[in-house]
């Protein structure tokens, strides 16, 4: 009992602050403290390491601080152009797919126009549309996905 | 509004002003952020680490880390609260990739901490006050990291112990133990100042 006195002594001693203790905690630590010399040099001895820890002199030096400025600096105007050019990215995105579905509409228009004039039927027409509107770009992905897949075994012949 | 009141808006207006800036990543509010916490940062980050070296690399990296995470910070907690908490996660990334896991893998790391001298002028009545601080930063290199933290977070930095939980990630009752603990440890080597 004498003993949990005394720890929850220190422990209000160790932790306390105003924002920490509360007033009947604090009468009953300063009555305690006055009659109890152990936890007493135990409150001095605690307000000197916290007085010391306090005044323990460390200082950043101008020159780092000098330079990290400059480096956020740096850091900031990279971000900055990197911001600008994800906004170009977005416009030229959105410029593409605008032509591409109007180009893409009048290449229909046409189409269906020279498939009446040539006497074609629809289904024949409409076919070779999208054949040949796709070509490209089937074509495309053809290539990048050869050239995928020799890069992949170029590493993997590296890494073996 | 009373003072107390009034001082708690101020506080608050303040932080909302900083998670603003930091928003737009305005560079004349990181420099003046870093004006303000450069001593409070050093100083945590050379207890963390142990090493100035090290807490150098860390303070550069922490404010570049503030600049790209700067939307993170909402503005409810205070800034240096999120600022230690930036750091404290870069040190123990930095540590993971030394195969540490957390601040526990430096549980029997007892490096002396070197703390760089600040070239002030010696006086005689700073004598005794001097060797008081270099027993206790002898101590605070003895103590766990957790221990080491805790005080400097409570008793340098003056956060509260809800803002330590909330740096450190732990709960209230275990940094309320840790300063306990801490300072239990410590007065070994107050006794030795004073003998």
């Amino acid at each position: 009992m004498t003993g949990n006195v005394h720890e929850r002594a220190q422990a209000l001693i160790a932790l306390g602050d105003a924002q920490l203790v509360s007033a009947a905690d604090r009468t009953w630590l300063n009555r305690h403290i006055e009659e109890c010399p152990a936890c007493r040099d135990y409150a001095s001895n605690t307000s000197d390491v916290i007085h010391a820890l306090r005044s323990l002199p460390v200082a950043a030096s101008s020159a780092l601080v000098a330079a990290t400025q400059l480096r956020v600096r740096l850091r900031a105007q990279e971000l900055q152009r990197g911001q600008e050019r994800l906004w170009l990215v977005w416009i030229s995105c959105v410029l593409v797919t605008s032509s591409a579905g109007l180009t893409t509409l009048l290449a229909w228009r046409s189409w269906e126009w020279l498939g009446q004039r040539l006497q074609i039927s629809n289904l024949t027409w409409q076919v070779c549309f999208v054949l040949i509107w796709m070509a490209p770009v089937l074509i495309g992905s053809l290539l990048l996905l050869a050239r995928g897949t020799h890069l992949a075994e170029h590493t993997g012949t590296w890494e073996g | 509004m009373n003072a107390a009141a009034y001082f708690v808006h101020a506080m608050a207006e303040e932080n909302s002003e900083i998670a603003r800036g930091l928003r737009r990543r305005d560079p004349d509010l990181l420099d003046r952020l870093i004006e303000q916490y450069q001593h409070r940062l050093l100083r945590y980050l050379l207890h963390l680490t142990g090493n100035p070296a090290m807490a150098e690399d860390l303070f550069q990296e922490t404010w570049v880390r503030v600049l790209e995470r700067g939307s993170h910070y909402d503005g409810r907690h205070e800034f240096s609260t999120w600022l230690f908490a930036v750091a404290r996660h870069l040190f123990i990334d930095s540590t993971r990739r030394k195969h540490h896991a957390s601040l526990d893998g430096m549980l029997d790391d007892n490096r002396p901490i070197e703390i760089p001298a600040t070239g002030q002028p010696s006086a005689f009545d700073l004598t005794a006050q001097r060797e008081l601080s270099e027993r206790v930063t002898d101590g605070l290199t003895h103590l766990v990291a957790e221990y080491r933290e805790a005080l400097v977070l409570r008793f340098q930095e003056g956060l509260s112990l809800e803002e330590i939980a909330v740096v450190t990630g732990a709960p209230l009752g275990t940094v309320k133990s840790r300063i306990y603990r801490g300072l239990n440890a410590l007065q070994p080597y107050l006794k030795g100042a004073q003998a």
